[in-house]
């Protein structure tokens, strides 16, 4: 293309700072400003990384993706996109180590063997069959993501619970959303945030805590970045994170606590909030409750109060170090209660904690006393880290304890709905909620789990601790079958590898961090012989159904056979998901059918019960009457809001009573200093689509580990010098970057490294919350001790 | 050899004097601007001490508000030292 790397790496950083302010360069990369003008047609879908859920088009040329560009009219991102989402297209098509034909080995110890697909399914359903006769249902266990079609998680889910009755259903969304989901639920009775964007140019406080928005969710920092140079003044930023990063540079006060206090300083917040009487008693009188211990018992305001005498400012500066002074969670709390709307958003710092429930219904909390909900620029958002987390997941039944339409597996009537709306007879769905994600793979580790099917994620490389997991997935013991599209440290422990279709290749929905299902339709041709994932769900289910001799297995994909894999079978499955259920639930999503999302330059925000309420783009404020048309429905008096979430009988807000907690694990003599680790803007989860994208590979080829100078200038790193990391569970050696991010005796790593000695999981610990049962991936105790000066580093690529 | 990119930010009605400024620095390359008052450049510097130095040095003149690193690329230096 005539441009040499450092004229692109110029290009990339002039676009990546540009991207910042929201300034138009009059150079785009280089490799997809010269394809952009060769496009032929150009096919409108969402970006297949982070969940921002920025609005793209492919360009497409010959049957080929040659470019991409961005979406003006997308209120998701308004045109506008990151490095990586403006690559990701890249990867659809040929790539050199593309899986493209089923691969099988009896024994992990073997090499693959190219087989044909009949085979592969004959032994997919074989496996599984043989499993559950031998060691009972429960032996047989599904592993999905966040990043899988909704049709591909509710379709793999409905063949595992109804036909295969076990309810071991899961997903990575527990390693990131988990604890997310549990404080919507426990706070608000219903899961996923009350608004969405459109609050953030209508706020005038942000107030974020554990979130590196600015190379986690870049466009939507963006949106906030603009929002606060505009309105320089009137409006604040509050950045709560024991790490300075790239995010912090718009803020008005960083609060650096030590990792792990962030409970002591929310609810030293919500003191000062009721110390000086900025409380909305209106709000608080009309539609909350509070509510303490695991029997939810209800008490009054003055319990409240009274509880928080604990965790006066001068008491919580005192637990949470740092530069937090009494003077600075003052401010932030007038800041956060005074505002004309207070936008709250986090991620993982805040989720992946074993009391990451807890913080999350903390920082409801705070909204709940200043009435910051259900009014234009206030809300309490959880912001997505995979692109269909909540729709495909969350919404679609991906957990282990949740069926559709966020119906819990463990209440009967809810079942009995599912049984209906499936044609199965009564009884047929397991009662009993099956195994989380870290239970699940200690009960393959114990060797309970015979047969597992792992799609569209990366658990050998992801897990935390994950050594001991990875030993468990590579034994002979367990049969494994990975859909995937490129080879990766999961793949390296299958006996099964079924080249599944990517992004573009394949029609179906993701549901990003608003509410808001957007289609993607089918652009290109997949390579060689890789298939949607829902042909090769129902193929199997038809396998299993004959071997079982079970006509429920098959009654599973009755209303799917025949119908071709491109799009009449994905839309068939949405069509049954969107009409049948979702119907009466809230997250309804009749109106959103494929032929109305294919008109959107976006896509709908449930509730969206009828295609009147769709074609409007949905619901953008959840509760509000005159907004959410379940509002008006469910309306049981003359208030403007009506909290009609089931979880909560009382139809009410619970502000939760919930004491401070530390990390599981925090650092002492031996392992005196705290371990985080976190996301650079060029990568993506383990590297394995953006590792094999040049431009961004070259950028940023390794995990690097950032220091602070004082704990640099004790051990005697200096910038580039390798070190060694060890916990109490195994060591990785990477290269020092010396800076003033994270807080004195706390490291931070990058995550996206799969070289066997920079897997930063290795280190992490396997401690998880009990509620949610999300790991607390954030903090653990290390050590760290310089092995040598700088080194030479290659990128690791797995390969077959 | 690192690669940075910047958002270099002036009040709007001092555009012209920050761009003035930075012109003397040849390692300085602008990409774009607008009339908010935030600059977009590109640092292209023989080693991160030397775009410190810049960087330190333009946050001193008198026209420019703040300059605020969007990407950094250190990878040939670290090849370089190695
Ligand atoms: S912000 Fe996220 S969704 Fe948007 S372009 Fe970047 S990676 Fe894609």
């Amino acid at each position: 293309m005539g441009v040499s790397r450092r004229d692109f790496l110029k290009q990339v950083a002039a676009a990546t700072a540009a991207s910042y302010v929201g300034m138009s360069l009059a150079t785009t990369p280089a490799s997809t400003a010269h394809a952009a003008g060769q496009a032929q047609k150009w096919v409108r879908g969402t970006c297949r990384l982070c969940g921002t859920g920025c609005r793209v088009e492919l360009g497409v040329k010959n049957g080929k993706a040659v470019a991409l560009r961005g979406v003006p009219k997308s209120r998701t991102s308004m045109g506008y996109l990151c490095m990586k989402g403006m690559l990701f297209h890249k990867l659809i098509g040929n790539q050199p180590d593309r899986l493209t034909r089923p691969l099988y080995r009896a024994k992990k110890s073997e090499p693959f063997q190219e087989i044909s697909w009949d085979r592969a399914l004959d032994i997919a359903a074989k496996e599984f069959a043989d499993a559950i006769k031998a060691n009972g249902n429960d032996a047989v266990a599904y592993y999905g993501s966040g990043q899988a079609l909704t049709e591909e998680t509710y379709l793999f889910q409905k063949i595992m619970r109804g036909g295969l009755q076990t309810n071991n259903v899961e997903g990575n969304p527990r390693l990131c959303m988990a604890s997310a989901v549990g404080g919507y639920v426990t706070s608000m009775g219903a899961d996923e945030p009350i608004g969405g964007y459109a609050n953030v140019e209508k706020a005038s406080c942000f107030f974020i805590i554990g979130s590196n928005m600015s190379e986690c969710h870049p466009v939507f920092f963006r949106r906030v970045m603009r929002r606060k140079l505009d309105n320089p003044d009137f409006v604040k930023v509050i950045n709560a994170d024991p790490r300075v990063s790239a995010t912090s540079r718009i803020a008005d006060s960083h609060m650096q606590f030590r990792p792990g206090t962030d409970l002591a300083m929310l609810n030293a917040m919500a003191q000062v909030i009721l110390e000086e009487g900025l409380q909305d008693d209106e709000f608080i009188n009309n539609y909350c409750t509070f509510r303490i211990g695991k029997e939810s018992k209800q008490v009054d305001l003055s319990s409240y109060r009274k509880f928080l005498e604990a965790y006066t400012p001068e008491k919580a500066a005192a637990i949470c170090g740092g530069n937090i002074t009494a003077k600075s969670i003052r401010q932030a709390a007038r800041w956060f209660a005074k505002s004309n709307g207070t936008l709250s958003c986090w991620t993982m710092g805040i989720n992946q904690r074993r009391r990451g429930v807890w913080a999350n219904n903390l920082i409801h909390n705070l909204h709940m006393i200043t009435g910051q909900l259900c009014k234009e620029g206030a809300d309490s958002l959880s912001l997505t880290g995979q692109p269909n987390a909540c729709g495909g997941v969350r919404e679609g039944g991906g957990l282990c304890h949740i069926l559709p339409g966020h119906r819990l597996v463990a209440k009967e009537p809810l079942r009995n709905q599912m049984e209906d709306i499936w044609g199965f007879p009564r009884g047929r769905l397991p009662s009993k909620p099956g195994l989380h994600t870290m239970a699940m793979f200690k009960a393959v580790n114990e060797k309970k789990i015979k047969a597992i099917w792992v799609h569209c994620t990366n658990p050998a490389q992801t897990l935390p601790n994950v050594t001991p997991y990875r030993e468990g997935m590579r034994s002979d013991d367990l049969f494994m079958v990975v859909t995937d599209i490129f080879p990766t440290r999961t793949t390296e422990c299958a006996n099964l590898i079924l080249p599944g279709a990517f992004h573009f290749e394949k029609t179906g929905v993701y549901g990003c961090t608003e509410r808001r299902s957007q289609l993607t339709p089918k652009a290109i041709d997949a390579p060689g012989e890789a298939m949607p994932e829902v042909w090769i769900a129902r193929e199997w289910a038809l396998r299993l159904a004959k071997l079982l001799n079970d006509p429920m297995i098959r009654q599973c994909v009755a209303d799917f056979e025949g119908k071709e894999p491109d799009y009449a079978l994905p839309k068939a499955i949405w069509d049954e998901y969107s009409q049948k259920a979702t119907r009466g639930q809230d997250n309804d999503l009749r109106g959103a059918t494929y032929e109305l999302l294919k008109t959107m330059h976006d896509g709908v925000q449930w509730p969206a019960p009828t295609k009147e309420h769709a074609a409007t783009g949905g619901t953008v404020m959840k509760f509000v009457k005159g907004f959410d048309p379940l509002a008006d429905e469910h309306s049981e008096n003359d208030l403007p809001y009506q909290f009609y979430g089931p979880a909560h009988p009382d139809k009410k807000l619970w502000v939760w009573l919930r004491p401070f907690q530390g990390a599981a694990e925090e650092p002492d003599a031996d392992y005196p200093i705290y371990f985080s680790t976190g996301r650079i803007i060029d990568h993506w989860h383990t590297g394995t689509m953006t590792g094999r994208i040049p431009e961004l590979i070259r950028g940023n080829p390794y995990s690097f580990v950032e220091i602070n100078p004082k704990d640099a200038k004790a051990y005697g790193i200096r910038n580039r010098d390798m070190v060694e990391i060890e916990s109490r569970r195994g060591k990785i050696v990477m290269p020092a970057r010396i800076r003033s991010g994270p807080m004195e005796g706390m490291i931070f790593a990058y995550m996206h490294d799969m070289a066997e000695d920079r897997m930063v999981n290795k280190v992490c610990v396997d401690a998880f919350d009990p509620g949610s049962k999300q790991p607390e991936f954030k903090i653990c105790a290390c050590r760290i001790r310089r092995v040598s000066g700088p080194k030479r580093l290659s990128p690791v690529i797995v390969q077959l | 050899m690192p690669i940075g990119g910047f958002i270099i930010t002036c009040a709007p009605e001092d555009l012209t004097a920050a761009l003035e400024g930075i012109a003397a620095f040849p390692a300085v390359e602008v990409h774009g601007t607008d009339e908010k008052g935030s600059i977009v450049v590109v640092m292209d510097t023989e080693t991160s001490e030397a775009m410190d130095d810049i960087v330190k040095t333009i946050s001193r003149l008198p026209a420019i508000l703040s300059v605020g690193l969007a990407y950094l690329n250190t990878e040939d230096e670290i090849g370089d030292e190695a």
